[in-house]
């Protein structure tokens, strides 16, 4: 055993001393996490920025560009015309511009009559989604606008209460960002010691190892476990700075434990794989890497699963990377019982055998061949 | 005693080794001489275990094959390409090895050797840092570290300074006279006969004849007038003149 640790500890070393391996496997799942954890909206969610242009001059159109300035998710700017709210939208400056056109007010008035006031959003190709946000928000202005006349509480024909599902702590931007990051650590993990065995192969440092005393499994093991061992690290590494500085919770321990143990089982399982597959340190570093990438953009590495078409999110199915996001979502902000953790975490551990009796079968036919 | 016995090993169509055959005795310098893709490598790595061969035995010190485990432990080997992680400090690597060997105090031991071959004061730095010679005797100290019976030496000189050179053939004529049994392979006839009790000259997987620098000399390339001719007159008058890439 104490061959075991001196060759996981050598490996974990040598890990921390190849700059390049060490910042993708410690601090680039941070920087992606802090990175989309401001995107998701980690600590401010930012008012959308439109362009207003009002070509009506009445009360109610005054009425309806004061409310749209005092709501809190909307950042209007007015413009002198059309022309120039549609230039703003295209340079990407505004998501929308919204046009007051002339009537509006005649309308409005004209409103308990049946007459219809009608507005104009012209949108951001690349922000339909928000799009679709910004005319319920319009509908919702524009009515206390025209039936500003009404008594309070104003009545409405339909009124629409939103709230979230209930989950554990945590379940803003960052609790979700850092359960992406820890599929970039793994994806770091993963990658730095594969391409380690390749180099230990190429530069004849394996000779050692199999003249040693030590017998292929021993050998196997030390990797996997410096492999194991630096994805729990990578994966609490993160788990605790979410946790310390953003709002991340981990108030069930123990199923986090269980859950970063499984993806770190699975991933060493992948690692071997990926070790027996590759001869050489640049293929490792090149197509495993590139394998590995494929992987963590199905399973939901860059963009979130449900922004995904259908085929995709069941194409997903097949990443190693969407199963581990799981795990770590389940056991923190999605607060699963162990009774629903229990399918990610049985998937996990199904890779990491397959990985652990493909990889050590391929190992020895190749890399400890004699 | 180092027992190889018509050791065969193919590499599909390629017939590496095709009855190698010698014997290296405790306190001998044995140096395995052959041309390019001679078989001398590949012969060492069955010696060492890592290769398994299509026919043929090796017995290390009596112990048996060096596929057990308990019989590598007496088993150094320092290969001909540098092995050594070039991240970790020459002290480092020692230790490391001594791990993985079982070696019961590691480090006094790897300092131990960085002193025999004049590394103590780099023992702080990077292999990386280490010019060719140095590496080549850190590679030499690394073969040593669990103080093995039996000892590899595939071409340990191979592109280094004199100063390196005479250091490593000191720690090797050092080796023999405590009692170890060294196998030596060297393209260099010069350096054959100034440490290796007796040599072997291999080609196409054979041994085609053993015995002192003298003794193949007089064997086999008698030189004018009945008098004894040179070891490299002898090996090219066994392997021939024909070139090997």
């Amino acid at each position: 055993m104490r061959a075991v640790l001196a060759l996981a500890l050598k490996d974990v070393r040598l890990l921390l001393r190849d700059r390049p391996s060490a910042f993708f496997t410690f601090a680039f799942p941070l920087a992606i996490a802090l990175f989309f954890g401001y995107v998701f909206g980690g600590t401010t969610a930012a008012p959308m920025r439109v362009v207003v242009a009002c070509e009506d001059r009445s009360a109610a159109s005054e009425r309806f560009l004061r409310a749209v300035a005092d709501d809190p998710s909307l950042d209007p700017v007015a413009v002198a015309d059309r022309a120039a709210g549609e230039r703003e939208v295209r340079a990407g400056r505004a998501a929308a511009l919204v046009v007051v056109p002339d009537g509006f007010g005649s309308a409005a008035d004209a409103a308990m009559r049946g007459a219809t006031a009608r507005l104009e959003a012209v949108v951001d190709p690349s922000r339909r989604a928000e799009g679709a946000m910004l005319v319920g928000k319009l509908h919702e202005i524009a009515f206390d606008a025209v039936f500003a006349s009404l008594p309070e509480p104003r009545w409405r024909p339909v009124e629409v209460s939103l709230a979230e599902v209930a989950t554990g702590p945590g379940a803003g931007g960052f609790g979700i960002s850092f359960m992406q990051g820890v599929a970039w650590a793994l994806f770091g993990a993963v990658t730095a010691f594969a391409s380690g065995f390749a180099e230990e192969r190429e530069r004849g440092t394996l000779v050692r190892l199999v003249t040693s005393p030590m017998r292929p499994w021993q050998m196997l093991l030390g990797k996997g476990l410096a492999c194991a061992g630096t994805c729990m690290a990578t994966q609490w590494l993160l788990l605790g700075t979410g946790a310390a500085f953003f709002g991340v919770s981990v108030a069930r321990p123990a199923e986090a434990l269980a859950a970063t143990a499984a993806n770190a089982f699975a991933f060493t399982g992948v690692m071997m794989v990926l070790a027996a597959a590759f001869r050489t340190q640049g293929a490792a570093h090149g197509a495993g890497r590139a394998i590995l990438l494929v992987l963590t953009m199905i399973g939901g590495g860059t963009v979130p699963l449900v922004f995904m078409p259908p085929f995709l999110q069941a194409a997903s199915d097949t990443s190693p990377f969407k199963w581990a996001v799981l795990a770590v979502e389940g056991a923190t902000w999605r607060a699963w019982p162990m009774a629903e953790l229990w399918l990610p975490l049985t998937v996990l551990c199904g890779i990491g055998v397959a990985g652990f009796a493909a990889g050590a079968f391929l190992l020895r036919r190749t890399v400890l061949a004699r | 005693m180092i027992r190889v016995s018509d050791i065969r090993r193919s590499f599909g169509a390629l017939r590496a080794l095709d009855g190698a055959t010698f014997e290296a005795r405790p306190g001998e310098v044995l140096g395995l001489l052959g041309p390019n893709g001679a078989g001398k490598s590949t012969l060492i790595a069955v010696c060492t275990g890592q290769l398994v061969p299509d026919a043929g035995t090796v017995d290390i010190m009596g112990l048996g094959s060096p596929l057990r485990p308990e019989v590598r432990r007496i088993i150094g080997i320092a290969p001909q390409q540098i092995a050594l992680h070039d991240d970790l400090t020459a002290r480092e690597n020692l230790v490391f090895l001594g791990r993985i060997h079982g070696v019961r105090e590691p480090v006094r031991r790897a300092d131990e050797l960085l002193a025999r071959v004049g590394l103590l004061p780099r023992a702080r730095d990077r292999v990386k840092s280490f010019s060719g010679g140095m590496q080549r005797r850190l590679n030499l100290a690394a073969a040593l570290v669990h103080d093995p019976q039996a000892v590899f030496l595939d071409e340990p000189t191979a592109g280094v300074d004199p100063q390196s050179r005479t250091a490593i053939l000191d720690a090797v004529r050092d080796l023999a006279e405590h009692g170890r049994t060294v196998v030596y392979t060297t393209h260099y006839m010069e350096e054959a006969e100034r440490i290796c009790s007796r040599i072997a000259v291999i080609d196409h997987g054979r041994v085609l004849a053993a015995g002192t620098a003298a003794e193949l000399a007089a064997a086999h390339a008698p030189g004018a007038a009945g008098a004894p001719g040179t070891l490299e007159s002898a090996f090219l008058a066994l392997t021939g003149r024909s070139l090997r890439d």
